[in-house]
């Protein structure tokens, strides 16, 4: 089992069975772990191959959260946390960090607002004092507030207004989740951005910014106990927010249950001289069983030159669409599977819209095979090597694991359901969602 | 292990581990081909790239050598297309390449304990593609439609556009990828031609992965056939035409935002000896979030959400150009200010913390540069194209460290001139008013560069 020597060489197992019975339970990911008082957790990983390391921040905040006139709050936010704190003053972080040989950035999902610093390892007490001290003491300055309203609405207008592709996306989340809180854009509406003020941001970051709403993940040239030793130090003293708890648990799961009653086609007016499409088809939350039979799924219909789709509407003497390809995306409370892609010029789209919806069905009788489902299994192994092979990517892989499922620990009990998927797992899920209502958009310049 | 190598080059004095780092690099000879390899048993996995010293700048049809390479796996006497994706992905085998005007790269990367087979049946393929006709026509039909559909994205747009204006009449004006009339000249026999003159062509093999990757050895010099006949191709280089005006893209539709390029073409005189002098110019212009342009654009004004520098080189030229946008109402604003930037930073007013702390920035991220052995192969590959020697690498800190604020003034003021400056604005033709009170204007067809 090659995963097995992948982990063992990434993290130094304590104790490996040379016949394992089953790959999950032969893996250990030598994570040290840490719990505060305050209901911090953090994870550290030493790894002293190169005196750098990895520190992501993981806070259980974004696009759900937010209610009607603060869209977007939570991206706002993530570009205020750079401007300063009491200690760090206006800007100075960056400073702080590039000016060591490090770099930082920071993402915005549905789900959660995540915070990354790559660093020589010399930083490590500077970093952990800017992220305490940010989490603790944040600067939202009035005019760093105005002046970065503006950045966020260019970002906008960089990824949405002037960006098709990005309209399709937007267009095919907001049609899907209606009426759910992941019915939002994560940017936020225009109005919302022009109209949200400083102290509404502040309200928001006082409820959901905590330690008991955190994890963080260290991977790389660290001393583990003085890291610990730092952590406790640095974030030990702030306290936790009752808030939060109440936020989450407000969140019920059947408020994200999409409300599709019958299928959505939207011909959307946009600059793409050829259609650009989506088809999009509920599915489950992150975690659900049925979630690792869609993935193979989606890889059988849409990854790699081999794969049904592009085979059939690509790869072909009389191309189709340029591109075409299938993904599985899970979120924390829902899920979706869509098929994406550009067509041909000269195609007709709704004879296309009607071929494809059809073609999908046949596909569960046709395309799901063992031979189909083991390369699907190669394919993951290598991926997962390429995701890991830096401080940071395993810094991502604990640290979302941690988020989303509570337990860094669950990615044992995903290789075991990966590696439990058989054909009549994947043809039931692919009969099941196929049959469901389904969202399908499309951007094109001949649309009205 | 030899990541315990880099760890102890950057722990010990440089003078100390130079020899260490170096020795981390093992070259050799397979028969007649150049092989460069790292040991690397991380994962048990390889990456085996081999380097042709020959890409766009032959192509007796533009956008040949790139379609070559899309279409090696489109069919042998033995498989057809299906067949050998399917061949590859049931290995989980990634195998991508990357054409430039000098060179062109396959890689393939897959399990150590698959290497026979996968290393196998790209030799096969090398010698026996055929490019079949009907897949050319699909690939000439999909190529030609996503071409003209390039305008729903802007950024891709300008920078192919900007690519062009500002290598005008030198030998890389043609797009590597080619274009809606080459692609209609494409045969099966041109691709087969030029297959076998990578085939020909002086190449070096760089790999990393456990020892067990030293099997390839035998199954390239069985399999695959090459030879290096031929030496790197050379272009005709020409001076590039530079006209001072601002070349505005007119783009469909109410677009509210522009996008932004300003740069030029560079001789191999401009560039030579100066790589390390240049990395530092652009790092310092727009290399992260506290880089000059940055700050000046973003943080102080909310202009744009993001810009960057670049001093790219190549073996015998460079390309030197800033990225940015804004809105409509601001595009303007922003040139001006991207103008003035150049002018402060020739005329060497910058401050001596803003000096160092760039240089601090460039120094500290060197080990990162380490932390793949892939990303570490592709700095080895882009000296040896160069014709650098490795020690640059390795002295990389020392020689950024022992840089003044005069050097970097100088070296601004070489890159950046402003009145040789080819500038793009991609966007609304509304602009033209605004951007006529910096230089004249000409508008231009975004659909001719396609």
């Amino acid at each position: 089992m090659k995963i097995l020597f992948l982990l063992l060489l990434l993290a130094g197992c304590s104790s490996v069975d040379k016949k394992p019975k089953s790959l999950a339970d032969s893996i250990n990911l030598d994570v040290r772990e840490l719990k505060l008082e305050n209901g911090m957790t953090a994870l550290v990983v030493p790894n002293a191959k190169l005196p750098i390391f990895s520190l992501y921040l993981f806070y259980k905040v974004g696009g759900k959260n937010e209610v009607p006139g603060i869209t977007g709050a939570s991206h706002f936010l993530e570009h205020m946390m750079f401007k300063g704190t009491a200690k760090f003053g206006k800007n100075s972080m960056d400073f702080l960090i590039e000016g060591s040989g490090g770099s930082t950035n920071a993402y915005t999902t549905n789900d959660q607002t995540v915070y990354y610093e790559n660093l020589p390892s010399a930083e490590l007490t500077t970093i952990l004092d800017i992220e305490s001290d940010r989490l603790a003491n944040l600067n939202l300055d009035e005019d760093e507030f105005n002046k970065e309203r503006a950045v966020v609405l260019e970002e906008r207008k960089m990824r949405y207004e002037n960006a098709p592709k990005g309209q399709l996306y937007l267009e095919m989340i907001l049609t899907l989740f209606k009426n759910t809180p992941y019915g939002t854009a994560v940017i936020g509406e225009i109005p919302d951005l022009k109209s949200v003020t400083r102290d509404q941001i502040h309200q928001y970051f006082k409820k959901f910014y905590a330690p008991n709403n955190l994890t963080l993940v260290l991977v790389g040239d660290v001393n583990e106990e003085k890291a610990k030793q730092l952590i406790s130090q640095k974030f030990g003293p702030i306290p936790s927010s009752p808030s939060v708890v109440a936020a989450h648990a407000e969140l019920k799961d059947e408020m994200f249950e999409p409300k599709l009653k019958s299928d959505i086609v939207i011909d959307k007016k946009g600059e793409s001289p050829s259609p650009i499409f989506m088809l999009a088809y509920p599915t489950y939350k992150v975690g659900h069983p049925k979630g690792y039979a869609l993935d193979v799924l989606s890889s059988i219909l849409g990854s790699g030159k081999s794969s049904s789709l592009i085979n059939e509407y690509t790869l072909i003497k009389k191309p189709v669409t340029t591109s075409i390809y299938a993904a599985h995306q899970q979120l924390e409370k829902a899920g979706f599977f869509f098929i994406g892609g550009e067509m041909v010029r000269g195609v007709k789209l709704e004879e296309f819209r009607k071929d494809l919806t059809s073609k999908l069905k046949s596909f569960c009788e046709t395309e799901i095979t063992p031979r189909n489902i083991q390369k699907i299994k190669n394919n993951y192994l290598t991926d997962l090597y390429a995701g890991l092979d830096t401080n940071a990517g395993l810094a991502q892989f604990l640290g979302d694991r941690q988020l989303l499922f509570g337990d860094w620990r669950f990615y044992k009990q995903e290789l075991q359901l990966y590696e439990n998927v058989t054909v009549k797992d994947v043809k039931e899920i692919c009969q099941e969602t196929f049959l469901k209502p389904s969202v399908f958009v499309s951007v094109w310049n001949q649309h009205k | 292990m030899k990541y315990l190598f880099l760890s102890l080059f950057f722990v010990a004095g440089v003078a100390e581990a130079k020899s260490t780092f170096l020795d981390s690099i093992n070259r050799t000879k397979w028969g007649d081909l150049e092989v460069v390899w790292i040991e690397d048993s991380k994962f048990p996995r390889f990456t085996a790239s081999i380097m042709f010293q020959d890409g766009a700048i032959t192509d007796p049809v533009a956008g040949l050598t790139q379609a070559t390479l899309d279409l090696f796996a489109s069919g042998t006497s033995k498989e057809n297309q299906r067949e050998l994706s399917e061949f590859f992905d049931f290995y989980g085998a990634n195998i991508k390449h990357t054409v430039t005007h000098e060179y062109s790269v396959m890689s393939v990367q897959a399990l150590t304990k698959d290497i026979t087979p996968v290393i196998s049946k790209v030799c096969e393929i090398f010698k026996d593609a055929r490019f079949p006709e009907d897949e050319l026509n699909s690939y000439v039909s999909r190529s030609k439609s996503h071409l003209r559909n390039l305008v729903t994205s802007h950024s891709a747009l300008a920078d192919r556009i900007y690519r062009n204006l500002s290598l005008k009449n030198t030998a890389y004006d043609r797009p590597v990828e080619g274009t809606l009339l080459s692609f209609e000249k494409m045969t099966s026999t041109l691709l087969k031609e030029r297959l076998d003159l990578l085939n020909r062509t002086k190449k070096v093999l760089y790999i990393s992965g456990p020892p067990e990757i030293k099997a390839m050895k035998n199954i390239l010099g069985k399999n695959c056939n090459w030879s290096n006949q031929n030496n790197a191709a050379v272009g005709t280089l020409k001076k590039p035409t530079e006209e001072s005006v601002i070349y505005l893209a007119e783009v469909p539709g109410d677009a509210n935002q522009a996008q932004i390029r300003i740069g030029r073409y560079l001789t191999l005189d401009e560039v030579k000896g100066k790589h390390d002098q240049f990395q530092f110019l652009s790092t310092f212009l727009g290399g992260g979030f506290t880089s000059k342009l940055v700050q000046e654009l973003r943080v102080k004004r909310g202009l744009t959400y993001s810009a960057g520098a670049y001093v790219s080189m190549q073996r015998d030229y460079g390309r030197a150009g800033i990225i940015t946008f804004s809105k409509n109402e601001t595009t303007a604003e922003a040139i001006s200010i991207i103008r003035d930037v150049f002018a402060e930073v020739g005329a060497g007013l910058v401050s001596k913390k803003e000096f160092e702390h760039q240089q601090n920035h460039l120094i500290g991220g060197y080990a990162f540069g380490f932390e793949e052995t892939t990303a570490f192969l592709g700095q080895i590959m882009q000296y040896d194209h160069q014709g650098r020697d490795l020690k640059e690498l390795v002295n990389f800190p020392q020689t950024i460290k022992n840089l003044t604020p005069t050097s970097l003034s100088q070296a601004s003021y070489e890159v950046f001139p402003w009145e040789r400056m080819t500038i793009l604005v991609l966007g609304d033709k509304s602009l033209v008013k605004s951007l006529s009170r910096i230089r004249p204007v000409k508008i231009i067809n975004y659909e001719d560069f396609l």
